[in-house]
């Protein structure tokens, strides 16, 4: 594998998965944004970038780690730059948006890899291959759960920015559920609190019902909850020839018996065996050197964005929206 | 202490087992069994008086019988759809009625039962033994405590094996009342009711008959019900019999709360120890007898003369969820609970 020049926008949260994994791989890496860059850098030997402009001139794929409502508009410049692009869920707030990235990529002949990095995590990924290799015969019902501690950056919790709990975090698993059981037609889903004026609730559940093409049935809890939870991710799939179940509780490596302390808190998983930040990243890069498409592909970003509004929708209107895939992907009804 | 008099009518479901088996441990109790329709029934598993021999249950042949003997509370273990007519002979011949989950298969007949024990002026409770477990006490008071702070949603699971083999009217609806939907839902309906104290305001379900599709069977064998309450809380009860049948662990009750403080799970089968012997994955359950502390709650109360819980209006409220979710299943709408 080459040795790459990284452009990674943006020093928030995610951003300490992605600087280390691409270190890791043996890439350098020129970070820009607004504030954190210098901290980033040092804490990962990056080097710093003046301007976007700078960074855009100077590396040969850009890593998008910013907030939500910039991603659509960095990736859009980026592409103008000639850059293949790598970019944090959700591609953009809306399916639209997203496409409009989709649509320059391919005009400017580049690639934009969404990191829906979930389908990275081994277990999900043995969830994936066993399903593929028919260890569980049809699939009929599915249940993803995700919690953890609420984020603590305010752009989160803008609905008409960020799509709140539904759409910045419970995407893993509707993407997760799309990949696993396939094209989904309907989807039903209820938050509480509800969101109100274009705010949503900072501690919040939400549980959104999809059936897919197939006739299997998924659900998925997603919850942010107060700061010191520990972050939680489970799963249960059940098909016509058996049954796969994983709880991020059930079996650890390292239990212990330690009175708590108050202060930890993360929104982030803790990670087991390879990291599947790197497992992402080497697989994007691969695919940039002409390699193997990776498993995610930009059309998926599109498509959890799409399963995320569609949820919102129901959320809002207490009713079943019908989703139609090749709308969603191409704004033409099938 | 005088002995109540308990008459168990038909052994249709499999529950009669475990009643009477726990009611002939007990001494303050006498015992008699009944179930005519055994002969008839096209179950594989033994019925009727030869049912009654294994265990050792004193049997009457008829209905008639069983009421000369004048039994203070009845236990009606027929198939779904026959709770109405058997309540009508045990509340017409004076006796209390204990009668199996799901109190009736439509709303009408679990109003009428409710109807006829205020008639009667006689005490009907409904049979949710996973209310009896110390899980389920546990989460209920902690959450009552405050500890996870308001509560915004549940989750709940009631996952089991499909009830094929000695009791085939499981599976027809005629008899059940419907497949997963009906067998299912009410226990962690009753739960939500007991926890939340709120009646149920809308429901939206989804089902399908992928799992065991090759028994043929014409119910659903998977489903997600979400149901929604006044006060915002939503539960979303997974009422799949999706536990394979060459599993070790027939299957679990669940109840995940989560509020604005973190969550709370119970698990109503967790006292267990497991392993591998010569034949397989092994579970072994221990201090799991729900049905025996739920004849405990009857008892006294029918001494005291209280009423008994799960009462009969808790049958009815949960009725009505199972009819919302198969309305909302069959037409893909969202269903207000009356």
């Amino acid at each position: 594998m080459a040795q790459l020049t990284v452009g990674l926008i943006g020093a928030g949260g995610i951003s300490h998965a992605h600087a280390p994994s691409w270190r890791a791989l043996g890439h350098d890496v020129v970070v820009y944004a607004e504030k954190g860059a210098s901290e980033l850098a040092e804490a990962y030997g990056l080097t710093l970038a003046g301007s976007l402009d700078e960074l855009l001139g100077s590396v040969d794929v850009v890593d998008i780690c910013t907030p939500t409502p910039t991603h659509a508009e960095l990736a859009l410049a980026a592409i103008a730059a000639g850059l293949d692009v790598i970019c944090e869920k959700p591609i953009a707030r809306t399916a639209a948006d997203a496409r409009r990235v989709a649509d320059a990529a391919t005009e400017r002949g580049v690639s934009v890899f969404p990191a829906h990095v979930v389908r990275y995590f081994p277990e999900y990924a043995a969830l994936h291959a066993a399903v593929q290799a028919g260890r569980l015969g049809e699939l009929a019902i599915l249940r993803f759960s995700r919690g953890g501690a609420a984020p603590s950056a305010d752009w989160f919790f803008d609905e008409a920015a960020a799509g709140g709990l539904v759409l910045d975090q419970m995407i893993h698993d509707l993407d997760q559920a799309r990949w696993i059981a396939g094209e989904v037609v309907a989807v039903m889903a209820t938050q509480n609190p509800p969101t109100v004026d274009g705010v949503s609730p900072r501690i919040a559940v939400a549980h959104v019902t999809l059936t897919h093409a197939s006739g299997a049935l998924s659900h998925v809890q997603g919850s942010w909850g107060p700061a010191g939870v520990e972050f939680v991710t489970s799963f249960d799939a059940a098909g016509s020839s058996g049954r796969l179940q994983y709880d991020s509780r059930a079996r650890r490596e390292i239990t212990s018996n330690v009175p708590p302390r108050a202060g930890s808190t993360s929104y982030l998983p803790t990670l087991s065996g390879d990291n599947p930040y790197a497992s992402e990243l080497r697989e994007f890069v691969a695919a940039i050197e002409g390699g193997p498409a990776p498993r995610v592909t930009i059309n998926d970003g599109i498509l959890a964005i799409g399963l995320a509004e569609a949820a919102l929708d129901s959320v809002r209107t207490g009713q079943t929206v019908p989703f139609d895939e090749l709308l969603i992907l191409t704004g033409v009804a099938a | 202490m005088t002995k109540l008099k308990v008459g168990v009518m038909s052994f249709a479901h499999v529950h009669a087992w475990s009643y009477l088996s726990s009611l002939l441990s007990r001494d303050d109790v006498e015992l008699l069994s009944s179930d005519p329709d055994g002969a008839r029934a096209s179950d594989p598993g033994p019925r009727g008086a030869e049912f009654a021999a294994v265990l050792g249950a004193p049997y009457v042949e008829t209905y008639d019988e069983l009421f000369a003997w004048e039994p203070d509370i009845v236990v009606i273990c027929t198939e779904n759809s026959r709770h109405l007519e058997a309540a009508v002979l045990a509340f017409g011949a004076g006796a209390h009625v204990l009668c199996e989950k799901p109190l009736a298969t439509t709303v009408a007949d679990a109003e009428s039962m409710v109807r006829l024990a205020d008639e009667a002026g006689r005490f009907l409770m409904t049979a949710f033994p996973i209310r009896f477990t110390d899980g389920f006490a546990a989460l209920r008071s902690r959450v009552h405590a405050g500890e996870v702070g308001t509560v915004l949603a549940v989750l709940g699971t009631n996952n089991g094996k499909i009830p094929t083999g000695d009791r085939a009217w499981f599976t027809d609806a005629q008899f059940s009342g419907g497949g997963a939907l009906v067998d299912h839902v009410v226990h962690c309906a009753d739960l939500l009711d007991s926890l939340l104290g709120e009646p149920a305001e809308w429901v939206s379900a989804v089902s399908n008959g992928i799992l065991s599709a090759d028994l043929g069977l014409a119910v659903e064998t998977g489903g997600l019900v979400t149901i929604g309450y006044p006060s915002g809380i939503f539960a979303t009860i997974d009422c799949s019999w999706s536990q394979p049948a060459n599993a070790a662990v027939w299957g679990d009750v669940t109840l995940q709360v989560t509020g604005t403080d973190g969550s709370l799970a119970m698990s109503a089968m967790a006292r267990y120890i497991s392993g591998t012997t010569a034949s397989g994955d092994v579970w072994m359950p221990f201090g799991l007898d729900f049905d025996g502390a739920m004849l405990d709650h009857l008892l006294e109360a029918v001494r005291a003369g209280v009423q008994p819980q799960p009462d009969g209006h808790v049958g009815v409220r949960t009725t009505r969820i199972v009819a919302a979710a198969q309305e909302s299943a069959r037409t893909g709408s969202v269903v207000r609970v009356a």
